[in-house]
């Protein structure tokens, strides 16, 4: 049974919706700026942040202030009412939710923990409620029409492309008749002094795949797409013909220098395709900026596509790597490229990383035949997966 | 859809030294309270830390996460003003920390997910796990739940006003699940139900036990104390149930608000 997608949703950085962020990445636009504006932090590192506040985005929504959304929530109710807009939901049937999130509502609890941890009968509540992961789906969930089966998951940075796993796997049993899967992570001080704790933050625009890459720079945002199985859709976008989750298993924090868990769900998600390396017209790489990374997927495409390695890039120079949902935004990127025909350039790259060679796309490319693209998401843990679309 | 339980161990239940569970000294020091506590009693499921090899899906579930971590790192953040942070607890509060730490403990490259979904986490992982098993994809799962207590989070259920019923808890349970009967298989997995809408006792049991004899565990989760995860024991328990002699067991939840699930659990054959 083929399973194809009917309708996609983007907020990041570069704006809020398809438009807007399709239209910033074919002028060469970044979206990370020098300083947090919004984010409550003393850290005076570049991030990929959306300039509205929560009440801004409450506003913008239409939902009341007093509801009191967690910022996760309401990126990712923007992007899955985008994603749901694109096509007439006959909501007689089934349409079930997998969403994911690193954070949560974290945003709301950094409110909350600062006076609680003076004196445990302060810090308002509400700003609690909204902890976990689910609560973030639960909102998405009520705003949104969703009716049936629906549930949250988290791998780290990979959490976006295990939903839209576990999405295909809801059509292919029959539990849902359209499934909105992707995830939603709001900037947090949590993550960003996280990733800093780490050493793993670069002071100036990320470099991913360039020899000086000196690490990542968070950004925030949400991607959802719909899917369906191909006999129930009136059109489509593209197919989703593989996926794959694999484990690196090689450390908690870091990839191998070989690159085994990214060679095994590229290859495995070629596999369920009956497909070819040799048949991928772009890859959309994890590709964050951090050494270890980009070394590690670069090692890991010489393994599977020897000295072909297809036109590749990695667009977290333009959005920043916002962790959980980046899958999904990527995700919708990649199916944008089939449907547009378009390429995207890799921002801030000039020298190649010498043991591998490799220079990932430079120019926005329009007009072009894309007829598959590989989309990877890795994450802590040694959470690898690799999305395949095909036209 | 079904597959068989083989194998289900609660953190109570983990009697093998720890040393033989988690081998490298280094990485049981490393680990916070509620990573030890769950990695053990995936071990203890699979008999020998080796076993682990034989798996093709590792599948976790958590409500909370790795609560004590997350609070800790917030904590530093807030005291320290942002300043010079150890990373440790950041890195150990991701909620797919423990799924990570069992496929490290034997370098497994196999299928690995962490469901977050308040009081569906763990049915959702079962649900994935027989999807995996129905479609082909794997035969043998390593399936559990887990979530800690800590003083805070305590004192803030204590405020929302959540303990008048039932008390706090925390807990962890791993079941061995396979495609096809072995010789160990205890019980099997008949069917999982999320509905939208709440059944009395009544209803649950006319709409879904195929027999008087059917025993129906009707919202006893509050038995294991108030926790996201805590149906597993329920499941646990059902098991148990199956192993003393009786044919099929419900399992009806509906945990503060949530809609509920329904699981099936019967004898072999």
């Amino acid at each position: 049974m083929g399973i194809v997608v009917t309708g996609v949703g983007i907020v990041s950085a570069l704006g809020i919706g398809v438009e807007k962020n399709l239209a910033a990445i074919s002028l060469g636009e970044s979206g990370i700026s020098a300083l947090p504006k919004l984010l409550r932090t003393t850290n005076k590192l570049p991030v990929g942040e959306l300039r509205l506040s929560n009440e801004e985005l409450h506003a913008l929504i239409g939902i009341p202030i007093e509801e009191h959304l967690s910022r996760t929530a309401l990126l990712g109710i923007l992007a899955v009412k985008e994603a749901m807009a694109c096509i007439d939901i006959d909501f007689s049937k089934r349409v079930g939710l997998v969403s994911s999130t690193s954070v949560g509502g974290m945003d709301l609890t950094e409110h909350f923990f600062e006076k609680f941890i003076e004196d445990d009968t302060t810090g308002r509540l509400r700003d609690v409620r909204m902890h976990d992961c689910a609560a973030s789906t639960e909102a998405i969930a009520r705003y949104c029409g969703i009716n049936s089966y629906k549930t949250t998951l988290s791998t780290a940075c990979s959490s976006a492309a295990n939903a839209v796993i576990a999405g295909a796997k809801l059509l292919k049993h029959n539990i849902v008749d359209y499934v909105v899967v992707g995830g939603t992570d709001a900037l947090s001080a949590f993550t960003l002094n996280g990733f800093k704790s780490l050493m793993i933050l670069d002071e100036k625009p990320c470099r991913p795949f360039d020899a000086t890459r000196a690490g990542l720079n968070l950004g925030e945002g949400a991607g959802y797409l719909i899917l369906q199985r191909e006999e129930d859709a009136k059109s489509y976008y593209c197919h989703l013909s593989g996926y794959s989750n694999r484990n690196d298993a090689h450390h908690q924090t870091a990839s191998s220098a070989e690159g085994n868990g990214a060679y095994l769900a590229m290859s495995d998600a070629l596999k369920m395709a009956n497909m070819l390396p040799a048949d991928v017209s772009y890859i959309n790489a994890h590709g964050t900026g951090t050494g270890n990374n980009d070394a590690s997927e670069s090692a890991a495409f010489l393994r599977l596509f020897g000295d072909s390695v297809p036109p590749f890039s990695s667009t977290k120079g333009y959005t920043g790597h916002t962790l959980a949902a980046a899958g999904g935004v990527e995700a919708v990127l990649s199916v944008l490229a089939i449907k547009k025909g378009c390429r995207y350039p890799n921002l801030n790259f000039a020298t190649p990383i010498p043991e591998y060679g490799l220079i990932p796309m430079l120019k926005y490319e329009n007009d072009v035949l894309v007829n598959s693209v590989l989309t990877n998401s890795f994450g802590f843990g040694g959470n690898c997966s690799s999305l395949l679309f095909t036209r | 859809m079904r597959c068989y339980i083989n194998r289900v161990i609660t953190a109570e239940e983990v009697s093998s030294d720890i040393k033989l569970l988690i081998p490298d000294a280094g990485v049981r020091r490393r680990m916070s309270r509620v990573i030890k506590s769950a990695v053990t009693t995936a071990v203890e499921c699979m008999g020998a830390v080796e076993e682990i090899d034989s798996l093709d899906a590792i599948i976790t579930a958590t409500g909370w996460g790795c609560l004590a971590d997350s609070e800790r790192f917030l904590r530093n953040i807030i005291v320290d003003k942002e300043q010079l942070l150890n990373p440790t607890p950041f890195i150990q509060s991701t909620f797919n920390t423990v799924g990570g730490q069992i496929a490290l403990l034997r370098h497994n490259h196999c299928y690995n997910v962490t469901y977050v979904n308040r009081s569906h986490s763990f049915e959702d992982a079962l649900l994935d796990a027989m999807m995996r098993i129905a479609d082909g994809e794997s035969e043998k799962i390593l399936v559990g739940a887990f979530d800690e207590q800590t003083p805070s989070q305590h004192r803030i259920m204590e405020r929302m006003g959540l303990f008048r019923k039932c008390n706090d808890g925390e807990g962890a349970v791993f079941a061995h699940i396979t495609a096809t009967q072995t010789p160990e298989s205890k019980a099997q997995v008949e069917k999982i139900d999320f509905l939208q809408h709440p059944l009395s006792e009544e209803e649950c049991f006319a709409r879904y036990a195929s027999s008087d004899s059917s025993k129906l565990l009707y919202n006893n989760y509050s038995e294991y104390g108030l926790f996201p995860t805590s149906s597993a024991y329920c499941f646990a328990k059902a098991v148990k149930l199956i192993q003393d002699g009786v044919k099929e067991v419900v399992v009806y939840k509906e945990y503060l608000g949530d809609t509920p699930v329904v699981l099936i659990i019967r004898c072999i054959g």
